[in-house]
């Protein structure tokens, strides 16, 4: 228990500072600091602010976790980005290929495209590091690179959408869609989140963190994958194969950034739109520092990346002189934060040391 | 095809200074993938600053001064703190990125872009007397200053690195700490040094970018190019002279991309994307080691 306690130590400091400084930053600004009180309420107690802040929620809970299996085999996935791209693109592709299929058929073949096209993405920087032995930071940023203007060159040639006026693809069937959380709610009679586009991959997010878990933790594919992330050498010299680790853990990661694309293309927007992703990938490794790499608690720092992603807009609908980069900011902060974390220990230790010895004076 | 090779050059010259500030730092020890947001915040201060008081040189000095702000809170983080370079990186980028909008928003009442700079407030272009007048090559020697200097850069890094002893510790302090601290020096010293500098270097990229390249600061106006000059320092293997290669081979492409945009070859319409994403590609075909192994400092990261 104290353990548990221990672990919630320099997340939630973390936070507090962040969210301090935020408010620093808006008061440095000119802009009075009840406005974040009240863009904070909006979004988390209004029907309206929740179904927004559960619909970030939901892609940050996918990067999150993408980020926190890698980061369990002692690799850093920052190839989030492009594999979310890369899952979207993919469901269009197949849903455009495969248009008459009844929903039954369609909905799960949309999310395993979506998980395969971002997993093998993943899974070639892995193979690139396991094989090759380039570094995986490098590689899944260029990686980022490749599949934005893959994905970019299909939503402006074969599957551009004439009618629309943005840069985008042609809308998915009928049978693609999954429903939102105000449908679902209207079949049992109790409508809530109206016009907002929460839908149910939510669930699927929430799904995943649970089976992300078992696997890490009640598995023993996942055991040798976290062995391989404490010491790699001694993991070999156990047995285990290394290199199979690091390609199943960065196709897993992958796979789970490419379902960002299920919220996004199957539940809201039915098309890909050039550069839907305000970095969800990137912030991805925000959300598992947070969480310190536990699929469980991805589900609480999802849900708090969720609601500073949906107030930082809502402030900017509130505030005339500041932008949503607020959030930005803050997630930043908070990343330095979490990241000192061992001089925040030093500090820590010190205190205590100069207080002990005060106490008992030799 | 001169106009081509000379665009070449304007572009490499962001890459060329944000390349070489990496591979001090990455010398020294430290990854760097916070490029970017040193990049975005020298930017950012050079053109609101040139803006302000209507003098390039005053903006030089408050990019580079924002520049190495941007890389001290970096150097403190891996060095002082000894958080992950990655994650240090990350929460960078993250921070440049989000505080230049709200600045911009606050000093200039616009999320998107400072004022554009009167043509005497920006770095015009300087002609290299005589060279200039030379045919078929005479425009590659009207260009801005910061131009040459880029282009001096990789030289006198390369002589810093081998010929000197300060370059020498540096050098020391990426392969093996433990040896410089033996030898009676401070590895964290030589880390903050190589990492003030190297922010200044990589700022210079930012302070072309809005005050030589464009004249104004737009929001994500390094588009990626910090990733870029990193992958270039990795292509030429943590050298400078190589690095100046890749950095050139980089600019070329992006300079092509844009000469293609809706061209065509013999009735096909070449696809930007495909051009965009040409030194991506190479780039990460020489990473796989198909082209040569790239090896990296012995002690990043530790």
């Amino acid at each position: 228990m104290k353990k548990v306690l221990q672990s919630f130590f320099a997340p939630t400091l973390g936070l507090v500072l962040a969210l301090l400084a935020g408010t620093t930053i808006l008061v440095c600004l000119g802009e009075s600091s009840s406005v974040l009180w009240e863009a904070l309420y909006n979004v988390c107690f209004t029907d309206f602010g929740l179904g927004y802040t559960l619909f970030y929620t939901t892609p940050y809970l996918f990067t999150g976790l993408a980020v926190a299996i890698c980061f369990r085999c002692g690799l850093f996935n920052i190839g989030g980005e492009g594999q979310l791209y890369l899952g979207a693109i993919s469901v269009v592709v197949v849903a455009t290929a495969l248009p008459g299929l009844p929903s039954i058929v369609a909905v799960p073949l949309g999310i395993a495209t979506a998980f395969l096209a971002g997993g093998l993405w993943g899974g070639l920087a892995g193979w690139l590091k396991a094989r090759r032995g380039s570094h995986e930071v490098i590689v899944t940023i260029l990686l980022n690179f490749l599949a934005i203007a893959l994905v970019n060159y299909l939503l402006l040639y074969p599957y551009d959408n004439p009618h629309g006026q943005n840069p985008e693809t042609l809308e998915i069937g009928e049978s693609y869609r999954i429903p939102t959380l105000h449908t679902l709610s209207s079949w049992i009679g109790m409508p809530v989140f109206e016009s907002t586009p929460a839908n149910v991959s939510l669930f699927l997010a929430l799904l995943m963190a649970v089976a992300c878990h078992f696997f890490l933790f009640h598995t023993s594919r996942g055991f040798e994958l976290r062995a391989v992330g404490q010491n790699a050498d001694a993991s070999r010299f156990a047995g285990i194969r290394v290199s199979t680790q690091t390609i199943t853990a960065l196709f897993l990661g992958g796979g789970l950034a490419g379902l960002v694309g299920v919220n996004e293309v199957m539940g809201y927007h039915y098309k890909v739109v050039e550069g839907f992703s305000p970095q969800y990938g990137f912030t991805g490794i925000a959300v598992a520092l947070l969480a310190r790499s536990s699929p469980l608690g991805i589900i609480l720092s999802a849900f708090l990346f969720g609601i500073l992603q949906n107030s930082a807009r809502e402030l900017e609908f509130l505030s005339e002189r500041v932008t949503k980069e607020l959030a930005t900011v803050i997630q930043g902060i908070l990343i330095a934060f979490v990241a000192a974390q061992y001089y925040w220990e030093r500090i820590y230790l010190h205190l205590k040391k100069r207080f002990q010895s005060r106490r008992q004076p030799a | 095809m001169i106009e081509l090779l000379a665009s070449s050059l304007r572009l490499s010259t962001p890459l060329l200074f944000a390349a070489m500030g990496g591979l001090l730092c990455e010398r020294a020890g430290i990854a760097t993938i916070c490029l970017e947001g040193v990049m975005i915040m020298g930017a950012w201060a050079a053109a609101s600053v040139a803006f302000g008081v209507s003098d390039p040189y005053i903006g030089l000095c408050m990019g580079i001064l924002a520049g190495m702000l941007t890389m001290a809170i970096h150097c403190w983080l891996c060095v002082n703190a000894k958080a992950d370079a990655i994650v240090s990186g990350v929460a960078v980028n993250m921070l440049a990125a989000g505080v230049t909008p709200l600045l911009t928003k606050a000093f200039f009442q616009s999320p998107t872009n400072t004022p554009s700079l009167a043509m005497e407030d920006r770095f015009g272009a300087v002609a290299v007397p005589g060279l200039e007048a030379l045919p078929v090559v005479g425009p590659l020697f009207n260009q801005p200053w910061m131009i040459y200097l880029a282009l001096v850069l990789p030289f006198a890094l390369h002589y810093f690195f081998y010929s000197t002893g300060r370059g020498l510790r540096v050098l020391a302090s990426g392969d093996n700490p433990e040896a410089l601290e033996t030898a009676g020096i401070s590895p964290r010293s030589v880390r903050w040094k190589a990492l003030l500098w190297g922010g200044a270097l990589t700022a210079l990229g930012g302070v072309y970018l809005s005050t030589a390249h464009a004249s104004q600061f737009t929001r994500d106006m390094t588009a990626g190019r910090g990733f870029i000059a990193l992958t270039a320092v990795i292509f030429g293997k943590w050298r400078p002279l190589p690095t100046l290669g890749a950095c050139l081979f980089f600019g070329f492409f992006d300079a092509l991309q844009i000469r293609l945009q809706s061209e065509t070859i013999q009735g096909w319409e070449v696809p930007v994307q495909l051009v965009q994403s040409m030194p991506y590609l190479v780039a990460l075909i020489v990473l796989a080691g198909f082209i040569g192994k790239a090896r990296p400092p012995l002690a990043i990261g530790k």
